[in-house]
Formats: structure tokens, C-alpha cells, sequence
């Protein structure tokens, strides 16, 4: 067929994308190495079957949905490896003490909000984003998985609570923390007037 | 409502995020404005949101 992608473009054009399905799969995994073998897993299997790649999906959208297999696959394999242990700090009862740490006794901020200056500019440095994954990377596992599906992926919370198995109002609590802990981490590592990163 | 008076920031920050899920109901809204006319750092903060929306959508690009 004329014009039809060789396979090496096909390649080149699916590695394009690498970056953003590590960030992907870090972003639900928390672990480099698992990461890097769910995004490899998931290409090699893409280049097998890149002839079943009708078109109708963009290349990225595809290959998330074949990562998002291997991703689920390795995350129940460490659930089981999990399985015995306790409840940790993901555990959502003590919702009004972690807010505690965000709000004094008569419900003011602790750390109040400032006015950030130009934030739209801080789009276009590469040293915030540096500072934007270190932020996310600072959220606690749950948090990190669900903020990113619902704000990075742009997924509906309805998918996303059942994934996780939780409830609407769970997964609300969980990105009410999610923004406020990323908020005050942005501030302090990059609007904030003692963030020294060299603007 | 006796209720309204009693969003404090700590409310008005929970009732920010909710609204990024779903709709507010009336008195959500009425309660949330009514706390935000008079509260800077809570418009800060959903100036915040809405700027940590905008990131994360072009973060997803890659």
C-alpha cells in the first residue's frame, strides 16, 4: 500500500510517546523499576499487534490502554504480595486529623495561600515541571494514583472509584487531600517568595 | 441558613475540590460565594485549582 508507515516509523513513532507512558505508569506504580518493565511489556506487545491499531483511537490512547493492562496486572501481583499486611496511612478514617495539619482549631489555613505570581509563564519552564513531579511524587501512593488518573488522564471519578474500589465520597476525600497537599508542596518548592530555584 | 455562617476555610476548601466533581447544590454555592467575598486566601486557592487543573492537563501531553 502507498504511503502505508513502514515498520521502522511505526517504531519511532510509538517511542515517540515512551515519555509520557512512564509518567503513566510511575504515576500508578510508584516504582521506577516496575514502571519501566510495564512500559516495555506494554511496546513489546504493542509492536506485535500494532496490525489490530485501526486508527480510530489516537496511537496514545491505544497504547494506554494496553499499558493500563500490564499496569493493573502488576498492581494486583503486589496487592497479593501485600495482602498480609496491616491497614497503613492510606487508611481514610482519620480524614478530620490530616486536615488538622492543614487547618488550625477555628478552621484557618496553617500555611495561608498566597497570590501566585504569573503562574501561567511557570508552564513554559522546564524547571517547574521538575518541580511539578517532585510534588507529585510527594503524594501518598493513593493519592498519587488517583489525582493523576483524574486530573492528568482526565478520567471520570465514577472509573476511577471502581478501580480502586472505593467510594464517590472516599475518592473525593482523596483528591481534596491530593490538591491541597500539591498546592502547599508547589508553593513551598516553587511560587513561594522562599522557593529558591533560581527564577 | 444558621449553617452558611459556619463555612470556615477549612469547608470552603473541601467545597472547592467538590466542585471540580460535581455540581454544587444552592446552598453549597450560596455558602462557598458568601465565604470567598470575604476570604483572600481561599481565592487564592481556587485560583490555585484551577491553575493545578491546567498543569496537569499539559503534563498529560508528555
Amino acid at each position: 500500500m502507498p504511503g502505508a508507515p513502514t515498520a521502522d516509523s511505526r517504531f519511532q513513532e510509538i517511542e515517540s510517546h515512551r515519555t509520557y507512558l512512564v509518567r503513566y505508569a510511575l504515576s500508578q506504580l510508584r516504582d521506577a523499576q516496575l514502571a519501566e518493565e510495564a512500559v516495555q511489556e506494554a511496546l513489546l506487545a504493542a509492536l506485535e499487534s500494532i496490525g489490530g491499531f485501526d486508527g480510530r483511537s489516537s496511537l496514545r490512547t491505544w497504547l494506554t490502554s494496553i499499558l493500563r493492562f500490564k499496569v493493573i496486572d502488576l498492581q494486583r501481583r503486589a496487592i497479593k504480595e501485600r495482602a498480609n499486611e496491616s491497614l497503613d496511612e492510606e487508611h481514610l478514617g482519620d480524614e478530620e486529623s490530616w486536615l488538622d495539619d492543614h487547618f488550625d482549631e477555628t478552621g484557618h489555613w496553617r500555611m495561608a495561600p498566597q497570590a501566585w505570581s504569573d503562574p501561567e509563564a511557570s508552564l513554559d519552564q522546564r524547571r517547574f515541571w521538575e518541580a511539578f513531579e517532585r510534588c507529585l511524587s510527594g503524594l501518598s501512593a493513593t493519592a498519587g494514583r488517583v489525582f493523576f488518573r483524574r486530573e492528568v488522564l482526565g478520567d471520570d471519578t465514577e472509573a476511577i472509584c471502581r478501580d480502586e474500589k472505593i467510594t464517590a465520597s472516599n475518592c473525593w476525600v482523596i483528591l481534596h487531600r491530593a490538591r491541597i497537599s500539591l498546592r502547599s508542596c508547589l508553593e513551598a518548592g516553587w511560587f513561594g517568595k522562599d522557593a529558591s530555584h533560581g527564577r | 441558613m444558621a449553617a452558611d455562617h459556619r463555612v470556615d476555610c477549612r469547608r470552603a476548601s473541601r467545597l472547592l475540590s467538590l466542585a471540580c466533581e460535581r455540581e454544587l447544590d444552592t446552598v453549597e454555592v450560596q455558602a462557598l460565594k458568601r465565604h470567598l467575598d470575604a476570604c483572600l486566601m481561599c481565592r487564592n486557592f481556587s485560583v490555585q485549582l484551577d491553575f493545578m487543573r491546567k498543569a496537569a492537563k499539559r503534563y498529560s501531553r508528555g
